[in-house]
């Protein structure tokens, strides 16, 4: 049973050592790049010349393959049909189905679409595979992001798994009371409350326990925090960075200059 | 209702051997108290009781039911079991309510659904706060309405998880005097417990677990006797046990009247 | 000059209709060892969070009379400024986990971070703390992946660190079994050794009476007695509120009635003096 939700694997390797933060830029570059280049073969590029090298040389090759297939093809899958049929303008029909028709222009805006969303999905996989939650988090607060949302995220990745506990043993306890939790749909409509009642109460009363801890913990303290780790960064990721950001810049500038 | 227990093996998904065969009967009114530290298997041996579990190899019987071929909303009707924390129970907006959950999902009709709630009500003496709301109460509180809500569903058989553990000493009174009332009633009471001393007073029969078997299954008396078995799975024998054995007056005390009479009758023999 | 001074403190919830302390006075010396008893409603918890702070800055009511703790009045201050001062543990193992971090040597580090420590200075405080408590061997493990007696270990470490000179600890072995309950009894027998001054609200009578210099004993909102763990937990009218002793003293109080314990001997609290006085008896030593 996981008992977390990252996807994080830890197997050290190029991609690990580098700062979360450059990590991200890259990211956001790709995709800025793949959404508003002219090249309609741009995100394809993208993708095989950049990010699928990337994953090989970052160890992470298999769990991005199965991952990524797993998340991508279907939603690949659904944005392609919903794009081909219902892509309005375009002439030329390939063929009909019923009422539907599926234009060539359709098809050929369905691919571009799916690929962009690829290179998306892709990069931030990447971040993720190769970037410790409690890393990146650490790295953005030391950055001057809140804490507070620093500490729902991880704390989110730790406690939801928990709470699937919780909801197991919810279950059981209401069983035992008679609930029937099989049987119809009126039956099992029936059964909601039951399930989901204490659960709501019950991480009400948590919550508040834990509010408690935390402040006994100085969460709240009115001072600057240190890190316990120190998250490396150097001079050529910090080139890097700037390098994306004004690529970045030049990509969304040179779209709109040629529009 | 008489429960059997045969060779009972249980696996868990992780491949943890939890139960490595279980055989043993519980007649219908014993009072049975199950210890042992934890990971020995007692949670898990019980969750078959009402079919949580199921066996994955050997058999649980409750009367003529076998527990391999019954949901557990049915067994629910032949065993209640009270969880250890109220709080994966109550969502009611009333007391009230949710003490008479349980007998409504039994298909008691209504007025004697409501007879039920009441007695357990009045026997958990929480009948004063039928009209709050549960999460309104202490967490002391809390685990009695639970209780309530499975004792009104009237089972023979009742297992209590922890039932003391939080709990300060009225409300260890008023458990041990619900367990007795149940056994009054001819109903088959099962814990699983810490607390050596309730568990001494309060229960006929001791059965004590490690590491998925049964390593002890006496009447109280003489388990308690048993200190370096019990021992073996960090149990503490209860604190007059260890008193009336290092007094050398007997091995098997489990109540304080016993200790004074075993007191008086060796004062006696000493001085004449 | 005391620790710990209440001055004539009362204290009510905002959403309770009766007042959960009620006149509470009394002081403690650094470095002693309070243990807090009595029913469950009794006002325990809210003297631990009275105490630490949390009432009322957290838990909101109406408060009259004084409150000081580490040379700060605490109904004036802030929360902020009186987690400093007192640290708090409390019941619930699981809830104490903060969930943000991902290993219980990071856990421990939680609090240093908050409190703005150079990090050159943490990992000899973490390791302080970690042997204290006995969880080094747990350091790389995560903090949810821990039996409740270990997580509470963790969570009394993770204060600890934080080097509070009050310490309050409020039921922290109810949800445990026995071996956790032992494991945290051997913490705060090694907290007092460190003359950290502790108040602990149990209920758990017998592992008490070895470590208390002091006992106060709580009953709806009020101080019932206080004194040394012999003066208050040999006291008949304990029984009589509901307030549990152990088997030893009860047995020895009926045994007293009968004169089958010496008459003018001090009722027991621990296996070992039931043990003696009851030796006595057998041999005749006062004639009944």
């Amino acid at each position: 049973m996981s008992n977390k939700l990252s996807f994080y694997i830890d197997r050290p390797g190029p991609l690990h050592g580098l700062n979360p933060l450059t990590k991200l830029a890259v990211a956001f570059a790709f995709i800025i790049i793949a959404f508003s280049a002219h090249w309609y073969w741009a995100p394809l590029a993208i993708f095989i010349a950049g990010i699928i090298p990337i994953a090989v040389a970052g160890r992470l090759g298999r769990e991005f393959f199965s991952t990524g297939v797993r998340l991508f093809l279907p939603l690949f899958a659904f944005l392609f049909i919903m794009q081909s049929l219902f892509y309005p303008g375009g002439e030329t029909v390939l063929f009909r189905l019923w009422f539907l028709t599926v234009k060539l222009e359709g098809v050929r805006f369905a691919f571009l679409t799916a690929m962009r969303i690829l290179v998306m999905v892709s990069s931030f996989m990447l971040v993720l595979l190769s970037t410790h939650p409690s890393a990146l988090m650490s790295d953005l607060t030391q950055r001057g992001f809140p804490a507070m949302l620093s500490y729902i995220v991880t704390s989110t990745l730790q406690i939801i798994p928990q709470m699937r506990n919780k909801a197991g043993t919810i279950i059981d306890a209401q069983r035992s009371r008679g609930l029937n939790t099989e049987g119809s749909l009126g039956q099992r409509v029936k059964a909601l409350l039951p399930l989901v009642g204490p659960l709501v109460f019950g991480s009400l009363v948590d919550v508040e326990e834990r509010a408690v801890a935390l402040e006994a913990r100085a969460f709240n303290a009115p001072r600057k925090k240190t890190s316990l780790r120190e998250i490396p960064d150097t001079n050529w990721e910090k080139v890097l960075r700037w390098f994306c950001l004004i690529l970045m810049v030049a990509s969304i500038g040179s779209n709109i200059w040629l529009s | 209702m008489r429960i059997e227990i045969n060779d009972l093996h249980y696996i868990y998904n992780t491949g943890v051997e939890a139960l490595c065969g279980v055989t043993f009967t519980v007649e219908p009114g014993e009072r049975l108290a199950i210890v042992g530290q934890n990971g020995a298997g007692k949670t898990t041996l019980v969750k078959h009781l009402n079919g949580l579990l199921k066996p994955t190899r050997g058999s649980v019987t409750v009367g003529d039911w076998d527990t391999r071929q019954t949901a557990t909303y049915r067994l629910a009707q032949r065993v209640g079991y009270v969880f250890q924390n109220p709080d994966e129970q109550l969502f009611c907006s009333s007391v009230g309510e949710e003490v008479a959950f349980g007998p409504h999902n039994l298909g008691f009709p209504d007025e004697k659904a409501e007879q039920l709630a009441q007695a357990a009500m009045a026997l958990t003496e929480i009948a004063t706060y039928t009209e709050s709301n549960s999460y309104d109460l202490s967490p002391s509180m809390r685990k009695l309405v639970a209780l309530a809500s499975v004792l009104a569903m009237d089972t023979p058989v009742v297992v209590l998880d922890e039932p003391t553990t939080g709990q300060d000493a009225v409300n260890v009174g008023r458990m041990a005097h619900i367990v007795n009332h149940l056994h009054e009633q001819g109903k088959t009471v099962i814990t699983i417990t810490h607390d050596m001393d309730f568990c001494a007073e309060n229960f006929t029969r001791l059965i004590a677990m490690a590491q998925g078997k049964v390593i002890l299954d006496a009447p109280m008396h003489e388990a308690v006797s048993q200190g370096a078995l019990l021992e073996s799975t960090y149990v503490t024998p209860p604190q007059l046990t260890r008193l009336g054995k290092r007094l050398e007056l007997s091995e098997s005390i489990c109540t304080t009247d016993e200790f004074l009479s075993a007191l008086r009758g060796k004062a006696i023999k000493t001085h004449g | 000059m005391a620790i710990i001074e209440l001055n004539d403190f009362s204290f009510q919830y905002t959403t309770s209709k009766q007042p959960a302390l009620q006149h509470i006075s009394f002081s403690v010396e650094e470095g002693e060892f309070i243990a807090v008893i009595g029913p469950n409603g009794s006002g325990k918890s809210t003297l631990c969070y009275t105490i630490a702070g949390f009432v009322p800055h957290f838990f909101k009511g109406e408060t009259s009379g004084s409150v000081r703790v580490d040379g700060v009045e605490t109904l004036s201050s802030t929360l902020a400024e009186m987690v400093l001062h007192a640290g708090l543990v409390f019941q619930n193992p699981f809830n104490q986990i903060s969930g943000s971090k991902f290993t219980v040597y990071e856990e421990i580090a939680f609090g240093l971070e908050n409190l703005g420590v150079p990090r050159n200075e943490m990992p000899d405080r973490i390791d302080e703390v970690m042997a204290l408590t006995g969880i080094r061997e747990l350091g790389d493990r995560s903090p949810y992946a821990l039996s409740g007696g270990q997580q509470q270990r963790v969570a009394l470490a993770s204060i600890l660190v934080m080097q509070p000179r009050v310490m309050v600890l409020d039921e922290p072995t109810s949800q445990l079994d026995p071996i956790g309950t032992r494991e945290v009894f051997q913490v705060v027998r090694s907290m007092t050794g460190k003359g950290i001054t502790i108040i602990m609200a149990e209920h758990k009578v017998e592992h008490i009476a070895a470590f208390a210099d002091r006992v106060i004993v709580l009953d709806e909102g009020k101080i019932l007695r206080q004194g040394t763990a012999h003066e208050t937990l040999t006291d008949p009218l304990l029984p009589e509120r509901g307030v549990g002793i152990s088997r030893f003293t009860s047995v020895a109080q009926q045994a007293q009635q009968e004169a089958l314990w010496p008459a003018d001997q001090v009722l027991p609290v621990t296996l070992e003096e039931a043990t003696e006085g009851f030796q006595e008896v057998l041999r005749g030593s006062h004639a009944h």
